[in-house]
């Protein structure tokens, strides 16, 4: 039996990590060009050599102090000792700040190996380093590479494999200098260190040494002042307590971060050159960064991204579209010829037929919706988003950071709300799942274009431009709601983050995970609408002919004034109700009761008339209802998946019913008003 | 001579666009002094200013990084310019 060796992948937030890791075990992580995606930690595995490898990708973490859930994951992990290699991931197109996280892992006594990533992109900016040198001066293996490139990884297999047969770390003796000298500032450290080290005695706790120890107890780092106050006996606790206490008016955090920044700066000024300033800011980079410009581009942007996705959709749809009547008919025709039963025509027709050619509609759109996306997540740009919204999320008591956790909903909710841990505080994260619900994931944005065209064709941009208005406008609604209560306007914490530099988008990458996600998307869509499609086709299927007389019909009859008030007759309702499970149900529900004519065989007639759904929906709802039903669907409650996992991250029931019943209370009363509004202008 | 250490003593939020600075003295809590420092803000370190208006995060650049500022932590940040 071949043996196991565990290869654990850290870094700070955007290095690259997850590129690394999906490349090496051909799994799909979430990867962008923003920090703070990869919230919980991944394993997947890769077998060189007949030696099988297990890589955990851990999420990013600016050094080995947790300050929000994430960073603890990334920590716990490390901490465990688990891994047989610790490769550390850096960006050496920001070389300096990237390192501060081999600094903090001096003192931690696991091998490791050193992988300078993104050399493209740090030549790309001029920057010159030489990896001989650096490996010269740490004693550990350091490699140059692209984790976007495959061509680059045999290197890496190379140099992995003798990082793990003859293991290194890091040696503190270095930083440790550093810490001790108090550097050129002339801030003397009168040798706290050596103190707490002294006090410390042969005290260590796992993979971690006394220096380690000591630093994170400068730093009042909770998890480590907790196990030396358990662990040490009173009289030692006592004497540390009294050098800390010593330290008071200045900050041990302070003291020990400008050591290691020395540490860094002493091997990247010998071995590296610094960035040129002029590419670091550009014109195209003052506009997007501006308080009001930044906000219009951002919104432009939105704004030509949905329209775009409607074009780039047309063709999909009109597929589907076209392709119905023309296999209705021929389902109809050979049916008839062989004798077939009408109940199965009717179910070939009404399910199988209609609800994949409503499929292929929808995944239209959720391929463009992804496509798009994905090009302006991979360019850098959300990163400029969120800071030109900071000021204004602030206001609602959030912060830049927010934005993108929730434009990453826009992919899927259900991750979103898992991605807003990277918040620091939990009102804040409870504020942002409330305001993530209303952003629509792929999937409803699909459903409200696919009815925006179906309903208004080429009125419907203008449906895409009214759709982001008013999801800013539910954002100020939902913070005047719930903002005071949950961030007081003492506990808001404010922005710091960095800008990563742009990226070339890597088209290969791109397609790779578009076609992967559009196909998976599309099987899944297809379960689900086939199975609603049926479910609602026996609901409402009369052997007698007169579909009034099922029971369907009789409850949806009865319930029609109540929902009526909303601006929407049964079988809309019902679609709606069906969106909260999820939003291919919604289609599905539409597509069947909305083909179901009555007659079994008046289908003849109408596949005759070449009526596909588009055609059949529109011409039996009016402008009000369609408008009705589309700010309902709009604001409707996210999927059940969805709404498990904000059950789980917001840790209380109440706080996902109040959530929920926020949601369709706004939908509804949003349905009202357009409702009305509609029967004005119609 | 205390006068002169007095006016050297600015924030970065009273700096000027396009500057260069060295950071002198950062203020806070320990959460924020381990937030800031881990970005690669520390007492000495040189950096260029180069966005401070007063409606959104300050931004510098600082060891090989753009980094966006919050005002108000900002002002806790404090600078020596380079004339
Ligand atoms: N040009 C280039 N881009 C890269 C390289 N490695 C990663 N990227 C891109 O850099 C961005 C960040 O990569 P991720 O893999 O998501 O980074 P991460 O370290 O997992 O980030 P977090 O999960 O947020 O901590 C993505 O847009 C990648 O496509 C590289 O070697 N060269
Ligand atoms: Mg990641």
């Amino acid at each position: 039996m071949s043996e196991i060796k565990t290869i654990a992948l850290l870094g700070q937030p955007n290095s690259g990590k997850s590129t690394f890791f999906n490349n090496l075990t051909g799994l799909h992580q979430r990867v962008g060009n923003w920090p703070g995606k990869t919230v919980e930690q991944a394993e997947g595995e890769f077998v060189f050599d007949e030696t099988t490898y297990k890589v955990i990708d851990l999420p990013g973490s600016y050094g080995l102090s947790a300050n929000s859930e994430e960073e603890v994951v990334t920590r716990d992990y490390i901490q465990s000792g688990k891994a047989d290699l610790v490769c550390i991931l850096v960006d050496a197109s920001q070389l300096e700040r990237s390192l501060y996280m081999l600094a903090d892992f001096v003192g931690i006594r696991m091998p490791v190996m050193l992988v300078l990533n993104m050399m493209d992109v740090a030549e790309a900016a001029g920057k010159k380093i030489d990896v001989a040198a650096i490996e010269k001066r740490l004693g550990v293996p350091v490699l140059g590479f692209s984790a976007a490139e495959t061509e680059r990884y045999p290197e890496f297999f190379k140099k992995m494999v003798s990082a793990i047969k003859t293991p290194v770390c890091l040696d503190s003796g270095s930083l440790r200098e550093e810490l001790v000298s108090g550097g050129e500032l002339g801030e003397k450290t009168d040798d706290i260190i050596s103190r707490i080290e002294a006090a410390l005695g042969d005290f260590e706790y796992g993979v971690c040494e006394r220096i380690w120890i000591a630093e994170k107890l400068l730093e009042k780092d909770k998890l480590i002042c907790g196990v030396v106050r358990e662990s040490l006996p009173f009289a030692r606790k006592n004497a540390i307590d009294a050098i800390l206490d010593s330290e008071e008016g200045r900050d041990g955090g302070i003291l020990t971060g400008e050591a290691k920044y020395r540490w860094v700066s002493k091997i990247v000024r010998e071995s590296a050159t610094p960035k040129s300033i002029e590419n670091v800011f550009s014109k195209w980079d003052r506009i997007a960064t501006h308080h009001i410009k930044g906000k219009f581009l951002a919104f432009g942007i939105m704004v030509v991204s949905l329209i775009a996705c409607m074009i780039l959709a047309f063709p999909g749809m009109g597929i589907g579209f076209g392709m119905q009547p023309v296999l209705q008919s021929l389902v109809e025709r050979a049916g008839n010829a062989l004798g077939v039963w009408p109940v199965v025509i009717s179910f070939i027709n009404l399910v199988l037929v209609g609800g994949t050619c409503i499929t292929i509609c929808m995944t239209s759109f959720i391929f463009a919706i992804i496509f798009v996306f994905r090009i302006l997540e991979e360019i850098g740009y959300m990163a400029r988003f969120s800071y030109a919204f900071d000021n204004w999320l602030s206001r609602l008591g959030l912060q830049g950071k927010a934005i993108m956790p929730l434009f990453s909903g826009i992919g899927c909710t259900a991750g979103a709300v898992c991605g807003t841990r990277v918040l620091d505080t939990r009102g804040q994260r409870l504020l942002a799942l409330v305001l993530l619900w209303a952003i629509p994931c792929g999937s409803k944005v699909a459903v409200v274009l696919f009815l925006a065209s179906t309903f208004f064709g080429s009125a419907a941009p203008l449906f895409g431009i009214g759709y982001v208005a008013l999801i800013f406008a539910s954002f100020y609604l939902s913070s005047r709601l719930f903002g005071k209560k949950l961030v007081p306007q003492n506990e808001r914490v404010g922005m710091i983050m960095e800008l990563p530099p742009y990226h070339k988008p890597h088209w290969k990458m791109i397609a790779a995970m578009v076609g992967r996600s559009t196909w998976g998307i599309f099987k899944k869509a297809l379960k689900m609408i086939l199975m609603v499609a049926a479910l609602f086709w026996a609901l409402s299927y009369a052997g007698d002919g007169n579909v009034e007389n099922t029971l369907l019909y009789k409850i949806g009859n009865a319930i029609e004034p109540v929902t009526m008030f909303f601006g929407m007759r049964w079988e809309l309702f019902v679609s709606y109700l069906g969106g909260m499970f999820s939003k291919e149900a919604s289609l599905g529900i539409m597509s069947t009761l909305f083909n179901h004519t009555g007659e079994a065989f008046s289908l003849v007639t109408r596949v005759a008339a070449s009526e596909n759904l588009g055609e059949a929906l529109a011409s039996t709802i009016s402008k009000p209802e369609a408008l009705a039903f589309l700010f309902a669907s709009m604001f409707n409650v996210p999927c059940v998946l969805a709404m498990g996992t904000t059950y789980r991250e917001a840790g209380s029931f109440k706080w996902l019913a109040t959530i929920m019943g926020y949601y369709l209370a706004l939908s509804l009363g949003l349905a009202f008003i357009g409702y009305h509004i509609g029967l004005l202008i119609f | 001579m205390k006068n002169a250490e007095f006016v050297d003593r600015l924030s970065l939020t009273e700096m000027g666009e396009n500057r260069c600075g060295t950071v002198a003295q950062i203020e806070g809590d320990s959460r924020f002094i381990s937030r800031i420092v881990s970005i690669g803000l520390t007492p000495g370190s040189a950096f260029t200013l180069l966005k401070n208006d007063k409606r959104s995060p300050v931004l510098v650049f600082c060891r090989d990084t753009v980094i966006a500022v919050n005002h108000k932590e900002s002002s806790q940040i404090f600078v020596k310019v380079e004339s």
